[in-house]
């Protein structure tokens, strides 16, 4: 199996990209030798989702004319894991702790994460604490054993669990991410004493310092083990049956992608896999149209999603928080040390509620009408107008032509709702409150995604907005001015573009070890054994997945920081260092990132927190070409609002699929597609590349 | 159809440019995080932006600032403008002072604010406040009075039209042990006032404003108006209550009188006992921060942070009582005064507003300086360790277990501190049957247990609040658990310094949060929930609540 040579000219190489959403599960397929690429969209079925993926994905061979046999890969997302954390639909599943500590998944960071609310929730811990069990054992911080699980105890325990009838158990011992001797007794003899119970470690899912992160995440592990593993094998079985490739590709939340044997070993780490898709594909959009930095803009019906990418790559974190109880706010979810695509959501979507607060001012969000009922436009019953309400009511969506014209609104009953809701009690016009909705929410997206690049140490205006997602393409000219950026770029399918970012993912898989040492005292033969074992099982994974041996590239990164200091930088450490033992070159390499990203320097000792590697499998070269259809561009023209015209002015509305490459076209004007509208605001121009990017350029 | 734009100041505008302002702050907040020296500010957020107007009203604030700089800007600018009225300023001036009667109530903490101009006109100040570690002096529990504390910079310009004033920066240099941290501190802060100015510019030409004046008066007067309301809803009338902390060498009565007449709301402190010659005194400009916070989060949360939302508020304490002492009395701890405005407010509060309090918290917060040598090594670590109590139950939720109000302070990880420390934690947990008994219990406290390792002893310091005076309930729910502190599991007094040497353990449990209505009113589910989990044992349940399976 040659997966990842597109240059291959063998008859057929589909390669089939799928992903779950809450509503719709997208299929895209490629051909990777002419570039060309079909998308399908069909219900999520949440009772099965294998069920929609296989529907999908026959539909897409069916429009294509293609075959099972034809299909070379398989890369797949799912919402699976995170809506089981967040509807608490897991195993039933137990932890076993260290003596003394088996509260610390309850008690968490002890921070009120909404400074002036008395009546905060904290997140429900996965593992209620008469499911917690305690261990007599002890590591020191230096990791050498302190004491020794007694065996005789473990057998009560192991007698305890069974009674206590759980699917999963996760073992968390302190130090463990320095030394899992502890954690592997317990975990071989429970494995004995409980066939058919899935048992994780601390140490297997994550080994990283920090007792309540680590045990959120190694808990949150074996809570979605057992029905993930259910879930692929059926799924695998069922594509077998279709005679597709028994090889199925998952995509994780760091924008690799695994095969499905090593993903169900570590489902937590396809927590957000969707989005990360979605970034993957920026990267893809933002290279095409020659733009490495890009703030990939995701609006979808209940929140937007934003995050960065640089150099063509996006930006990771291993910091993630899943299944929030409170308005999106930080701090009032539960923890993953994962790694992730380093993204924000706010509570944003075109389904958010527009209000009046307590200061008579207008106020979007975080409630959604979601999809049922819906926005008032809708006409499901809806009564609350939302940002699609006001996206209507000021001409940016066509009642008639939404989602291709299979879904009718009513702007009736937008008017109806923003009158009532907004208008009447604040003494505007229908249409002053509509543009109220659609620039409160824009500011409060463009604020979100201003502060989430200074935390990440840079400036929002060196990037390109790229829009994805159904409403993306709508807000992302008013969003881009509101942050001082230029240039918006608008992909094709960007409704289907999560899906679209599987396909252009590598193999890959990232090992992460804790290993807390001042430069100066770095061992750096230890250091680059280590490295040098993780890099074998990275390598045994990615071949094993069909990467070709010559293909896979290894890259080393340290987490670094000056001693004492809060936040760590992430440092490329090359081969050739490790090599050479260099310990100058290693604080060298820090003092440089740091200054790039702060500006400054300290005159103070450094430390290394951890040390990761990455073994992948080369990037697919993705060169979507664009399908245009001929005729005429211009469907007709409709009175859109414009703030820089003074109001509604004459807009012309082109249709996205007819407009040649290179044509210059002034704003104001619209381009419609089937799941989105772009919106060119008056003082830019939209120029169509040659893949079927629209380009826009805002003027000042 | 053709419409006109929305006109100026419509409250669409208003919400675009509250919203862009309150980002603004949180940016410059961002910055200065990013770049500061101390882990206080970056760890605690303790720190804060404020924007004022030309007549010195502030408008908006950073958003996670911690509560006792809430406000307190506005009375630092009018005491640096009686020194330097506004003819006498000049652009690039930065003013600068960390008096604790001015400021925020310590030395700690150093407020700078610097005049905005624009084409040569005063448009308003930005200003910030952040947290320092060294101050110089020799702050301890003991000090009998503030000139012990550290140094007092007095209201002076640090920048003078843009050049750093030599002399104050020579005595910092020679007052502080660490200056670079401090002074690096002070700059980054310059440079993210300019930062600021910029971005402030930028925002007042896309909106059409020639400066803050109309959009400070329209949403000061919104978030006066969204108060008022609040408070309009509460029966007028005088509520009191009494709450006593364990204090020094005698208790401490705090006495609250809260008076609702109309839409305004008086705090009057009158009746609390003398100041004191231990460092918990409360400058009563802390006194108002922390009242004002009770308030808000009580009748009118999540509405933004301005002068506007302290007009209906009046705070008063008679001079030289503990919360509003005279100088020279020693404040460092003031946080220790400070924590029981909140609950003493809900006390008195709690008569007519009874759905819209909490019942109190295993607060203030508890900590531990630990003082010691490693093995090995000749220098001293020193460090501090912080542990929070339950929270009070609400009226409609239990509290949370190890959460406090209104302190929020973040724990450490036990593997980290074992890193940096030669101590084992032996325990960390939750301590049945110390959450408050009620309708509502109160948040269970916890238990932590560190062992000396090394061969050198370590001073443990404490000063422990709500241990003769645990957390009270509230409309007849009873009062949490009261702090435990232990040497070797014998009692140790809660204010004091001991030593323990090798293989000695000293174990500190936090104080639980009180209860709220009648135990009688729990339902016979949450009991058997609270049996289930242990954080009830079935003995208390029995006894406190009547309950028998």
């Amino acid at each position: 199996m040659n997966l990842h040579n597109p240059d291959a000219k063998t008859a057929t190489a589909y390669r089939i990209g799928v992903d779950i959403g809450g509503t719709f599960t997208d299929v895209v397929m490629l051909d990777p030798a002419t570039g060309k690429l079909t998308n399908e969209k069909v219900l999520t079925t949440p009772d099965d989702p294998s069920e929609g993926v296989l529907n999908g994905v026959t539909r897409i061979l069916a429009a294509g004319n293609a075959t099972s046999s034809s299909v070379q890969t398989v890369i797949h997302g799912t919402t699976l894991v995170a809506n089981a954390l967040i509807e608490r639909k897991g195993a039933k599943t137990a932890l076993v702790t260290t003596k003394g500590f088996r509260d610390v998944l309850e008690i968490g960071r002890e921070l009120r994460y909404s400074i002036y609310d008395l009546f905060i929730d904290t997140p429900v811990p996965l593992v209620p604490r008469e499911l917690r069990f305690e261990v007599d054992e002890r590591m020191t911080s230096k990791g050498a054993v302190l004491r020794a699980p007694d065996p005789g105890a473990l057998r009560a325990l192991a007698a305890d669990i069974r009674a206590a009838d759980v699917e999963a158990v996760a073992i968390v011992f302190l130090h463990a991410f320095r030394n899992d001797e502890n954690e592997r007794v317990v975990k071989e003899l429970l494995a004995e004493a409980l066939p058919g119970i899935t048992i994780c470690t601390s140490f297997e899912v994550m080994p990283q310092i920090g007792e309540y992160e680590r045990t959120s995440t190694a808990v949150a592990n074996a809570f979605v083990q057992p029905i993930f593993s259910n879930y692929i094998a059926r799924l695998v079985s069922e594509m077998s049956r279709l005679e597709l490739p028994e090889d199925l590709f998952l995509m994780l939340a760091d924008g690799g992608t695994v095969h499905h044997e090593t993903a169900v070993k570590y489902p937590i780490r396809l927590v957000q896999s969707g989005p990360a898709g979605g970034a993957q594909a920026a990267a893809v959009f933002g290279k095409l149209a020659e733009e490495p930095n890009i703030l990939c803009f995701d609006m979808g019906g209940t929140t937007a999603k934003a995050c960065l990418i640089q150099d063509g790559e996006a930006l990771k974190t291993d910091n993630f928080e899943v299944a929030r109880v409170f308005r999106f706010a930080k701090g009032s979810g539960l923890p993953l040390q994962v790694p992730v695509i380093d993204m924000i959501e706010i509570g944003a979507g075109g389904g958010s509620i527009a209000h009046v607060d307590k200061l008579g001012l207008i106020r979007v969000g975080p409630e959604s009408a979601s999809s049922k009922p819906g926005p008032a436009c809708y006409g499901l019953g809806g009564t609350h107008p939302t940002v699609t309400d006001a996206d209507l009511m000021l001409g940016y969506l066509d009642a008639a032509s939404f989602l291709g014209g299979d879904m009718a609104l009513s702007k009736e009953a937008s008017e109806n709702a923003i009158r009532q809701a907004l208008a009447e009690p604040l003494g505007l016009s229908v249409v002053e409150a509509a543009w109220g909705i659609y620039e409160t929410v824009n500011e409060s997206m463009a604020q979100a995604a201003t502060i989430h690049a200074l935390e990440s140490g840079r400036k929002v205006q060196d990037f390109t907005v790229l829009a994805i997602g159904g409403a993306g393409p709508v807000h992302a000219s008013n969003l881009a001015r509101r942050m001082g950026v230029r240039r918006v770029i608008c992909p094709v399918g960007a409704g289907v573009a999560s899906a679209f970012g599987f396909l252009a993912s590598p193999t890959s898989f990232e090992f992460v070890r804790a290993a807390i040492e001042p430069v100066a005292e770095l061992d750096l033969d230890r250091i680059d054994a280590m490295v040098r074992e993780l890099e074998e099982e990275g390598r045994r994974l990615v071949t094993a997945a069909g990467v070709a041996p010559e293909d896979a590239t290894t890259s080393i990164g340290a987490l670094m920081r000056y001693m004492g200091q809060g936040y760590e930088v992430e440092v490329t450490i090359p081969r050739s260092v490790l090599d050479a033992r260099d310990t100058a070159e290693v604080e060298s390499l820090f003092v440089a990132r740091y200054e790039a990203l702060f500006g400054r320097t300290e005159k103070m000792e450094t430390e290394v927190i951890s040390w990761r590697v990455q073994v992948s499998g080369p990037k697919p070269v993705l060169e979507p070409t664009a399908a245009l259809i001929d005729g005429p561009a211009q469907k007709g023209t409709r009175a859109v609002y414009f703030s820089e015209s003074g109001g509604f002015v004459d807009t012309p509305v082109y249709d996205r699929y007819r407009v040649k490459t290179g044509e210059q076209i002034d704003g104001p004007a619209l381009f419609e597609e089937r799941e989105s509208t772009i919106i060119v605001p008056p003082n830019a121009v939209a120029v169509p590349d040659a893949h079927g990017n629209l380009i826009i350029e805002l003027g000042e | 159809m053709t419409e006109q734009p929305p006109v100026k100041l419509s409250p669409v505008k208003v919400g675009v440019v509250w919203e862009r302002l309150s980002g603004l702050m949180d940016q410059v907040g961002e910055t200065c995080v990013r770049t500061s020296f101390s882990s206080v500010v970056r760890e605690n957020y303790d720190f804060a932006i404020g924007l004022l107007d030309k007549r010195g009203r502030q408008i908006a604030q950073s958003r996670r600032s911690v509560p006792s700089f809430i406000g307190t800007m506005s009375r630092t600018l009018t005491a640096m403008l009686e020194k330097f009225p506004i003819e006498t300023l000049n652009d690039g001036d930065v003013m600068i002072t960390n008096d604790g009667w001015l400021g925020t109530g310590h030395l700690n903490d150093i407020t700078m604010i610097k005049p905005l101009f624009r084409d040569g006109r005063l448009i308003g100040f930005i200003g910030s406040i952040f947290h320092t570690v060294d101050i110089g002096g020799a702050p301890s529990p003991a000090a009998k009075d503030c000139y012990e504390e550290g140094l007092n910079i007095p209201i002076s310009k640090i920048l003078i039209a843009g050049e750093e004033n030599p002399l104050l920066v020579d005595i910092l240099q020679a007052n502080l042990r660490e200056p670079e941290e401090t002074l690096g501190d002070i700059r980054s802060g310059f440079a993210a006032y300019h930062a600021c100015a910029a971005r402030l510019f930028r925002l007042l030409d896309d909106e059409d404003l020639p400066d803050l004046e109309a959009f400070a008066d329209d949403v000061l007067n919104r978030s006066e108006a969204s108060l008022r309301r609040a408070i309009e809803a509460i029966p007028d009338g005088t509520y009191c209550d009494t709450l006593t902390a364990d204090g020094f060498d005698h208790p401490l009565d705090i006495r609250v009188s809260v008076t609702i007449k109309g839409s305004d709301i008086a705090v009057d402190f009158a009746g609390t006992t003398d100041q004191i010659e231990h460092p918990v005194n409360s400058p009563l400009t802390f006194t108002q921060a922390y009242s004002c916070y009770a308030i808000k989060c009580a009748l009118d949360p999540g509405t933004p942070i301005n002068d506007g939302a302290f007009r209906p508020i009046t705070v008063t304490a008679p001079e030289g009582c503990l919360v509003n002492p005279r100088r020279p009395a020693p404040v460092w701890g003031r946080h220790l005064s400070g924590h029981y405005m909140p609950p003493a407010i809900y006390g008195a509060l709690s008569q007519v507003a009874p759905d819209k309090v909490i019942a109190d918290c295993g607060s203030p917060l508890w900590n531990v300086y630990f003082k010691g040598r490693r093995d090995g090594e000749d220098r001293p670590f020193v460090k501090m360790f912080f542990m929070n109590g339950g929270h009070g139950a609400r009226p409609t939720q239990d509290g949370p277990g190890c959460l406090s109000f209104p302190s929020n302070v973040s724990n450490q990880a036990i593997e980290q501190f074992e890193n940096q420390v030669p101590m084992l934690v032996e325990e960390k947990t939750l301590v049945p049957d110390t959450g408050g008994a009620g309708a509502f219990r109160g948040g269970n406290a916890q238990r932590l247990t560190f062992r000396n390792l090394g061969d050198a002893p370590i001073t443990v310091t404490i000063r422990h609040e709500r241990v003769a005076n645990p957390p009270r309930g509230l409309l007849g729910g009873e009062a949490g658990a009261g702090g435990i502190d232990m040497i070797n599991g014998d009692r140790i007094p809660s204010k004091s310094q001991n030593s323990i040497a090798k293989g000695d353990t000293v174990t500190f449990q936090t104080p639980g949060g009180g209860g709220m209505g009648p135990p009688g009113d729990r339902t016979a589910d949450a009991i058997r929930t609270d049996i289930a989990s242990g954080l009830v044992t079935p003995a208390f349940a029995k006894e406190r609540y009547g309950y028998e399976p």
